[in-house]
C-alpha cells in the first residue's frame, strides 16, 4: 500500500481504494450477505391475526354486497342502508388499525424444508455437472494437447480460432442448435427416417430430447471453450523436450502422458473442470431450451421458478445458496486434489 | 526420420479425432445457419420449402429485438464504465499490497468468476430490491459488473506483472506529479490492456444470460429476448441473428488473422 | 547549473530486523565526482535511494545544499537518479523522454522541443529526437539517460551502476565521456559502482562500502596507497596478504611474526606489539632476485606463469605453503623465470602494511 501511495499519491490510491471497496462490498459481499439473510427466515402470520384478516375481508364482502342493495333501493331506504354501509366502513377502518403484519421468523426451514422431489433434483444435478465435467475433460484433453505441442504455430492457431467461432453465437443459440438436430423431426431423426428405421406418422422416433445426454451432448458443446483454454495455456508450457526425453526413455504414450503431461497441466485441469462444474451446475439456458422450456428438472430452473413462479424469495435464497455452497464444495475439493492454489486460477 | 508406425497409428487416430471433433463444433451452426434460409415458418432444416431471405426483413420490422439489442448496448457501455476502473484497482492494489490479506483479496475478487451466473443475478436481485431498487437495466448492469470486473482484473494483473516500476519511479525523480506518472506511464504502459478488457467484457456483458435474465426485471435485452421465445413461439428470425454473429464472427476472425500476419512480415522486414 | 553538497548525518536504515545501512556520517562536496563503491548487498543502493527519495532514512538526516530533505518526496528534490535499467520511457520518442522533467514543471512544448534538442547536443545525439529509445544503441541509450537527468537542472546527479549492462569497451569508453560531461556541467555526481576499475577512473573521491558500514572515504590514489582496513586492501586492487603477529612497533614501523618468518612493514594504525594483524603487499611492489638493502627476504619455487605482454604474472609458492603473487614489468630477459624455478622475491618495509584483522572482501 505504500508502494502505491509512493507512485500514485494520496488523492489516487484513494480513489483506487475507494472503487475496490465499492466493488467487493457493493458487488460481491454485500449481495451475497443479502441473499444469504433472505434464506434465512420467512413469514407467519399469528393465529389470530388470520382471524383478524379473515373478518376484514367478509366486512368488505358485506358492504360490497349493501352497496349493491342500495343502488336498488328507494325512498327511506336509502340513507338506511348508507348508514349501515358507513357503520361497516367504521369498523373496518378500526379492525385495520389493529391488524398485524406477518412477521419475520429466522431459521433454517427454508433449507430443511426442500422436499424430496427438489432433494432429489438438487442431488441429479450436481451428480450430472460432474458428469458432464469429466465427459467434457475426456473430450477436451486430446484437444487441448494437439492444440498445445503437436501442432505448427500456424495449425495451432487455427484450430484455436475454430474452437473460438462457436462462440461467437450466444449460449442460447449454440444450445438452440442442437435442439434442432435432435428433436422429434429433427436432423438425426430425419435422417433415419431417410433410412426407413423410424416413421413420422406413426411417432416412433427416437426421443433423444427426453434422454438426459441430449443435456449432456449440448452442455459440453456450450462449455468445452472453457475446457480447453486453460488446460492449453499449461500444456503450450511444457518443453516439447520433455516429451521427446520420456519417449527416448522408452515410455509407452499413455505413461508419458500420466508421469509428464497430466502432472504439468495439472493447474489448467483443474481450472478448466472448475470452471466447467460451475457453469454446468449453475447452467439455467441449457436444460430450459432442451426441455423446451416445459418441464426441466435441473436445480437452475427450480431456482427461477421460487422466484418469479412461486414468488417465493426466501425459499429461492436458499435453494441459490445450496447451489453456491455445492461449488465451493467442489473447487475446494478439485483444488486439494490437483493440489493448486487459489493464485493458479487466473487465465 | 521415419517415425515408428505405433506413433504413425496414434497420430492417425488423433488427427481424426479432431475432424471429428470439429464436425461437432461447427454441424449445429451449419443446421442453425441453413434454416434462417427456409421459407417454413417454424426453423427447420428437414422440412424444406425453399431458399427466402424473408426472415432478414422480419428481423428488421421486430421492434422487440431491436429493443433489447439496444438494451444490450446500453448495459454493455455501463458494464464497461464499471468494470475496468474497479477491475484496475482491484489490479493495482493486488499487484502492490504486501500483506497476508493479499490472498484473501484476491480469492474473494475472483469468487465471482467462479460463481453460477444465476446466483450472481439473484444475489444483486435481493440485495437492491432490499434499497428499493427493482430489477432493470441498471440492476442487469451492476450483475454483470460483478464478474466482468474480475476478468478484467485478471487481465490487469496480467500486464502489471510484467511492468517496469522504475519506469515510473524514474518519471517522479524528474519532478512528475502523481497525477502525471499515472497518465503519462502507466496509462499508456496499460492501453493494449484497457482495449483487450473493453473488448471482453463488452462480448461477456451482449453474451450474458443467466444473471441477467434475474436482474433484468420487466425489462429485456437480446439475449433474454431470444430466450423468452423460446417459450412464446419461435420462428427462424432467431437463425437470422445467429448467422449475423457467425458472419460477424468469421469477418473479425479474418481481419485478426491477416493483420497479425502483416505484423509479423513487419517484424520480420 | 550549479552543484550542490550533500550531507549524510547519522543516517541509517533497517528493514525489519536488517540493517541495510549503519549509522553514517558522509559529506560529499558541490561539483564533485564522487563514487560509491562496495560489492552487492553492502547498502550503497540503500543510501541512492534514501538520496533521491525513494526510500526514508530510519534515523538521521540528509541535507543537500544545506536544506534537510526529510519529507520532502522524490519529485521536488534537486536530484536526478540514472537507474541501473536506464528507465527510459519506451512509448516515447528520444525527445520526449529528455524533455519529460520539463513537461512536469509545465513548460510549452516548443520549448521543451528546443531544450531537448540542445540536451542531445551535448551528449552528441543530435537529429535522433524522433526515435523511439529501442532504435537506439546501448551507447546512444546511455546518453540519452543522461539528457533526460540532466534536462531538470539537478544539483546532484546520482547514477545506480549505468554502465553495467554495456560491453567492456563500451563501458571503458563511457568513463571519459561521462566524466566529460560532468567537468562540463559542473554539478555534483554520485556514482554507485561496484567495479573498482570505473571508481577509480573517474572519481575525485571515492566511499567504499562493505555489510552496510562505510569503510573509507578517500581519493583513488590513497585508496590505492593506504587502504584503511583489510577490507579495502582485498577490495580495491590485488594484494598478497600474510597473516601474523606484532613483535615489536616502533617508528611507524612494525615487526611481525609470521608463517613466513619474521617480516617488517609500515604501521599506520600503530598496532602494538602482541597484537594480531594482517600484512599486505602488492604484487607489484614485490621485486625478484637478489636486491640489496632490501627489508624483507623469501625464497620460493614459481608455481605459476603467465605472460601479458607488458607484464609477467608469476605466483610463487613459499616453503610455508603460502602463495605469493608477484607482477612484473617486462622490461626483457624474463626467460630465467619459468615454472619449478627457485626463485627470491623481496620487498621493502614501507611496502608492506599492517593492518588490523577484519573480513576481507573474499568474504563479503
Amino acid at each position: 500500500m505504500r508502494s502505491l501511495v509512493a507512485t500514485y499519491g494520496r488523492g489516487l490510491t484513494a480513489l483506487f481504494c475507494g472503487l475496490a471497496l465499492i466493488w467487493l462490498l457493493g458487488l460481491i459481499v454485500l449481495p451475497q450477505l443479502f441473499m444469504l439473510e433472505r434464506s434465512l427466515w420467512w413469514q407467519e402470520q399469528p393465529a389470530e391475526a388470520f382471524a383478524l384478516t379473515k373478518r376484514i375481508d367478509d366486512l368488505y364482502n358485506e358492504v360490497s354486497l349493501l352497496e349493491f342493495d342500495r343502488r336498488a333501493a328507494e325512498g327511506e331506504e336509502v340513507a338506511q342502508l348508507e348508514a349501515r354501509i358507513a357503520a361497516k366502513r367504521a369498523e373496518i377502518a378500526e379492525l385495520e388499525a389493529v391488524e398485524v403484519a406477518p412477521v419475520r421468523v429466522y431459521g433454517l426451514a427454508n433449507y430443511v424444508k426442500m422436499s424430496g422431489l427438489h432433494f432429489w433434483i438438487f442431488v441429479k444435478t450436481i451428480f450430472y455437472a460432474m458428469l458432464v465435467t469429466l465427459l467434457a475433460l475426456v473430450v477436451c484433453y486430446p484437444i487441448a494437447f494437439a492444440a498445445a505441442q503437436l501442432a505448427s504455430p500456424a495449425n495451432a492457431a487455427l484450430l484455436l480460432l475454430g474452437l473460438v467461432v462457436p462462440y461467437a453465437i450466444n449460449e442460447l443459440l449454440r444450445v438452440y442448435a442442437w435442439l434442432m438436430i435432435l428433436d422429434y423431426q429433427g436432423v438425426i431423426n430425419s435422417f433415419l427416417a431417410w433410412l426407413g428405421l423410424v416413421d413420422f406418422e406413426k411417432r416412433t422416433w427416437v426421443p433423444f430430447l427426453e434422454y438426459p445426454g441430449a443435456v449432456f451432448v449440448a452442455m459440453v458443446y456450450a462449455y468445452v471453450l472453457f475446457m480447453v483454454f486453460p488446460m492449453y495455456n499449461t500444456m503450450e508450457t511444457l518443453d516439447r523436450n520433455q516429451l521427446e526425453a520420456a519417449r527416448d526413455l522408452g515410455a509407452s504414450t499413455w505413461r508419458t502422458h500420466w508421469r509428464v503431461v497430466i502432472p504439468h497441466a495439472r493447474p489448467g485441469i483443474a481450472v478448466g473442470c472448475i470452471m466447467t462444474f460451475m457453469l454446468s451446475a449453475g447452467s439455467f439456458a441449457v436444460p430450459q431450451i432442451i426441455s423446451r422450456g416445459t418441464g426441466g428438472d435441473w436445480f437452475s430452473q427450480l431456482i427461477y421458478r421460487q422466484f418469479f413462479e412461486s414468488f417465493n424469495w426466501n425459499v429461492g435464497a436458499a435453494y441459490a445458496f445450496t447451489l453456491l455452497l455445492a461449488c465451493i464444495v467442489f473447487i475446494f475439493l478439485v483444488m486439494r486434489l490437483a493440489g493448486v492454489g487459489i493464485r493458479d486460477i487466473a487465465k | 526420420m521415419a517415425a515408428p508406425p505405433e506413433r504413425r497409428w496414434g497420430e492417425a487416430v488423433l488427427n481424426l479425432y479432431i475432424v471429428v471433433f470439429f464436425v461437432y463444433l461447427f454441424a449445429p451452426l451449419l443446421v442453425m445457419s441453413l434454416a434462417a434460409f427456409n421459407d417454413f415458418q417454424y426453423p427447420s432444416v428437414t422440412q424444406w420449402r425453399g431458399w427466402t431471405l424473408r426472415w432478414f426483413g422480419e428481423l428488421a420490422r421486430d421492434v422487440r429485438l431491436q429493443q433489447g439489442l439496444i438494451n444490450s448496448l446500453l448495459i454493455a457501455m455501463g458494464v464497461i464504465a464499471i468494470s475496468l476502473p474497479c477491475g484496475l484497482a482491484g489490479a493495482l492494489i493486488l499487484t502492490r499490497l504486501e500483506s497476508r490479506w493479499n490472498g484473501l483479496l484476491y480469492g474473494i475478487l475472483v469468487s465471482p468468476i467462479l460463481t453460477p451466473g444465476i446466483i450472481l443475478g439473484i444475489s444483486t436481485l435481493i440485495l437492491w430490491r432490499n434499497l428499493g431498487v427493482p430489477g432493470g437495466l441498471f440492476l442487469a448492469c451492476v450483475a454483470q459488473s460483478s464478474f466482468i470486473a474480475s476478468y478484467c482484473m485478471l487481465l490487469f494483473m496480467a500486464r502489471l506483472q510484467r511492468q517496469d516500476r522504475t519506469l515510473e519511479d524514474a518519471a517522479l525523480d524528474l519532478g512528475a506529479s502523481n497525477l502525471m506518472v499515472f497518465r503519462r506511464i502507466t496509462l499508456p504502459f496499460l492501453t493494449p490492456t484497457i482495449a483487450t478488457a473493453a473488448v471482453i467484457g463488452f462480448l461477456q456483458s451482449i453474451e450474458n444470460y443467466n444473471t441477467t435474465v434475474f436482474a433484468i426485471g420487466g425489462q429485456w435485452t437480446l439475449v433474454t429476448e431470444i430466450g423468452s421465445r423460446f417459450r412464446f413461439g419461435l420462428t427462424p428470425v432467431i437463425n437470422v441473428i445467429g448467422v449475423i454473429f457467425v458472419v460477424i464472427t468469421i469477418v473479425c476472425a479474418v481481419i485478426w488473422t491477416v493483420l497479425r500476419q502483416r505484423e509479423r512480415q513487419m517484424t520480420i522486414r | 547549473m550549479r552543484g550542490q553538497n550533500v550531507e549524510l548525518v547519522d543516517v541509517a536504515m533497517r528493514f525489519g530486523a536488517f540493517t541495510a545501512v549503519h549509522p553514517t556520517d558522509l559529506v560529499v562536496e558541490a561539483g564533485e565526482f564522487f563514487s560509491i563503491l562496495g560489492p552487492s548487498g553492502c547498502g550503497k543502493t540503500t543510501i541512492l535511494r534514501m538520496v533521491s527519495g525513494f526510500l526514508e532514512p530510519s534515523q538521521g538526516e540528509i541535507r543537500i545544499g544545506g536544506t534537510p530533505m526529510r519529507g520532502i518526496p522524490p519529485n521536488r528534490r534537486p536530484t536526478a537518479l540514472i537507474f541501473q535499467n536506464l528507465a527510459l520511457f519506451p512509448l516515447m520518442p528520444v525527445w520526449e523522454n529528455v524533455a519529460f522533467g520539463l513537461e512536469a514543471r509545465g513548460v510549452d512544448k516548443p520549448t521543451r522541443r528546443a531544450r531537448a534538442e540542445e540536451l542531445l547536443r551535448l551528449v552528441a545525439l543530435e537529429g535522433q529526437g524522433h526515435k523511439r529509445p529501442s532504435e537506439l544503441s546501448g551507447g546512444q541509450r546511455q546518453r540519452v539517460a543522461i539528457a533526460r537527468a540532466l534536462a531538470v537542472e539537478p544539483a546532484v546527479l546520482l547514477l545506480d551502476e549505468p554502465l553495467s549492462a554495456l560491453d567492456l569497451k563500451l563501458r571503458q569508453h563511457m568513463r571519459t565521456e561521462l566524466r566529460a560531461i560532468q567537468r562540463r556541467v559542473g554539478i555534483t555526481f554520485i556514482y554507485i559502482t561496484h567495479d573498482q576499475g570505473e571508481a577509480l577512473t573517474m572519481s575525485d573521491r571515492i566511499a567504499v562500502m562493505s555489510q552496510g558500514r562505510v569503510e573509507q572515504v578517500d581519493t583513488p590514489d590513497r585508496l590505492y596507497a593506504a587502504p584503511a582496513t583489510a577490507f579495502v586492501a582485498t577490495f580495491v586492487g590485488e594484494n598478497n596478504l600474510v597473516r601474523g603477529r606484532i613483535t615489536r612497533a616502533e617508528n611507524g614501523l612494525a615487526l611481525a611474526d609470521t608463517p613466513l618468518g619474521p617480516l617488517r612493514a609500515a604501521n599506520p594504525h600503530g598496532l602494538a606489539a602482541g597484537a594480531e594483524a594482517m600484512l599486505f603487499v602488492r604484487p607489484e611492489r614485490l621485486q625478484l632476485g637478489p636486491a640489496n638493502g632490501i627489508d624483507n627476504r623469501l625464497a620460493g619455487t614459481i608455481a605459476r606463469r603467465a605472460l601479458e605482454g607488458p607484464y609477467l604474472h608469476l605466483a610463487v609458492a613459499t616453503a610455508a605453503g603460502t602463495e605469493l603473487l608477484v607482477h612484473a614489468t617486462n622490461r626483457g630477459g624474463l626467460d630465467a623465470w619459468q615454472v619449478g624455478a627457485p626463485v627470491e622475491v623481496g620487498f621493502a618495509a614501507e611496502e608492506a602494511m599492517a593492518l588490523p584483522t577484519g573480513p576481507l572482501a573474499a568474504d563479503a
